[in-house]
């Protein structure tokens, strides 16, 4: 099977890199290993404001749908529940629904597989009612099914806090929120003033957790000793790390970033990782928001759609310039500066 | 924490095996794996990776960006060999497994 340009991975950074190679006239396949395109964006029922301009403001599933809109109105071609497994020796990308496997050839590949939830390991933490804040966002917002009665969420990121109010939304009784800095990580204080009542204990970590078969109680470690709460659910959001097996197998170096999530791909400005064929985009570029992960889709494609020579580089310098100034005014100032860093470190990538 | 809590959910792995390991002279991820089979059952260290990184740097002195990454192989997600073998005359993975293909072409 041949194509332009193979994205790898539907989240919001795939689609977007997807839907601008389509529309400047490329030929693109677009695979995703989950039955549903989306990524996490079609869970999530928080609002997100902090767009490119081309894009409203609105919680995750309706900006999910308008870019599912966007899909089925494009000519590329979608397939859900295909993995990438691996690559031939001539570089071609062997995708796989379990079945068979399907060789795509292609002339540019965009990867973008996201990032995964960090596990935190504590005594009891492989009882059942031990889940990653992601999870018990899918289990509400996408199998319709309440978690657990009692809660407690570990970790005060935005990220915690949102399904944290999920989940009392829902109805579940979220008893504490456990940082085990000195601080609370969310910068957004009108956020931390939605979560009103529930008590935030700083400087505490989970001793353990115990039950017979599932979390019946967890004990939390404090400066003011040690607390004992009845919880059958205990949600960790320990932060997410880049998935990396795809750049591995098509030979792109590593560097280590800690303000990007820890190792990711090797990229300079166009997003190009270290091989020529293969770009990155979204949060295996580096952890970051919304906003940002659609932007480094868009950069990705219109280099790509360069290089394929769909469009002249005259065109593709001015519209990366415009990305690169909106990408500096939407990414949190340390993020971007951590991307900066790597950008500015790998100019030397040889091929 | 209890050296007894487990860290590769997987394979059963325990903080006390980990640091054992570490003992013997472990330096990495990698390292460990090959000891004590810490990270290769079906999750293929998605989920203890992490957990073991900080208990090398712990046990070690050392800090995380010294530690390398694992070694990823193709398949990249579980795959049955059955389907990696298909569409045998345009794959060149095929070719590693031909052998397994019998007279009558259906794959064993």
């Amino acid at each position: 099977m041949k194509t332009d340009v193979l994205v790898v991975g539907a989240g919001p950074a795939g689609i977007k890199a997807a839907l601008t190679a389509d529309r400047a006239g490329a030929d693109v396949i677009l695979i995703d290993e989950s039955v549903f395109l989306g990524g996490q964006l079609r869970s999530q029922t928080q609002y997100f404001s902090n767009l490119p301009k081309n894009i409203d403001s609105g919680l995750g599933i309706e900006i999910y749908n308008e870019l599912e809109n966007q899909l089925n109105n494009s000519n590329i071609t979608v397939f859900t529940n295909h993995t990438m497994v691996g690559s031939f020796k001539n570089g071609n990308i062997g995708v796989s629904n379990g079945e068979k496997v399907l060789e795509i050839q292609s002339k540019k590949n965009i990867l973008a597989p996201g990032a995964q939830e960090e596990a935190l390991i504590f005594p009891g933490w492989t009882l059942p009612g031990v889940m990653t804040a992601g999870a018990a966002q899918i289990l509400v917002n996408r199998e319709f099914v309440r978690p657990g009665n009692e809660a407690i969420m570990v970790g005060s990121n935005i990220f915690a806090l949102e399904v944290a109010l999920l989940l009392q939304q829902c109805g579940v009784s979220v008893k504490a929120i456990i940082e085990e800095q000195l601080n609370i990580q969310c910068k957004d204080t009108s956020k931390l003033g939605e979560i009103g009542n529930i008590p935030i204990f700083t400087s505490s970590r989970i001793k353990a957790a115990r039950g017979r078969g599932k979390v019946e109680q967890v004990i939390i470690e404090t400066p003011n000793g040690e607390n004992e709460l009845y919880v059958d659910l205990i949600c960790v959001a320990n932060g997410f790390r880049p998935i990396l097996e795809p750049f591995e197998i098509l030979n792109c170096e590593f560097t280590y970033k800690k303000g990007l999530g820890g190792w990711i791909p090797k990229y300079d400005n166009r997003f190009l990782t270290g091989n020529p064929n293969c770009y990155v985009a979204g949060n295996a570029a580096g952890i970051t928001d919304l906003g940002p992960i659609l932007l480094t889709g868009e950069i990705a494609a219109w280099n790509a759609l360069g290089e394929i020579g769909l469009v002249s580089s005259i065109v593709v310098d001015k519209k990366i310039k415009n990305l690169w100034v909106e990408l500096s005014r939407l990414e949190d100032e340390y993020v971007f500066k951590e991307r900066l860093n790597l950008i500015n470190n790998t100019s030397a990538i040889k091929y | 924490m209890d050296k007894s809590t487990i860290v590769c959910r997987c394979e059963e792995i325990n903080i006390d095996e980990i640091e054992t390991a570490i003992k013997y002279g472990a330096e990495t991820f990698d390292d460990i794996k090959r000891l004590t089979r810490c990270g290769m059952g079906p999750c293929q260290s998605k989920n203890c990776i992490g957990p073991v990184n900080e208990i090398i740097a712990n046990n070690t002195g050392k800090q995380l960006k010294d530690l390398p990454l694992t070694r990823m192989r193709i398949p990249v997600k579980p795959i049955k060999m059955k389907v990696l073998v298909t569409d045998i005359e345009n794959s060149s993975i095929a070719s590693v497994l031909a052998e397994s293909v019998d007279e009558d072409g259906d794959n064993r």
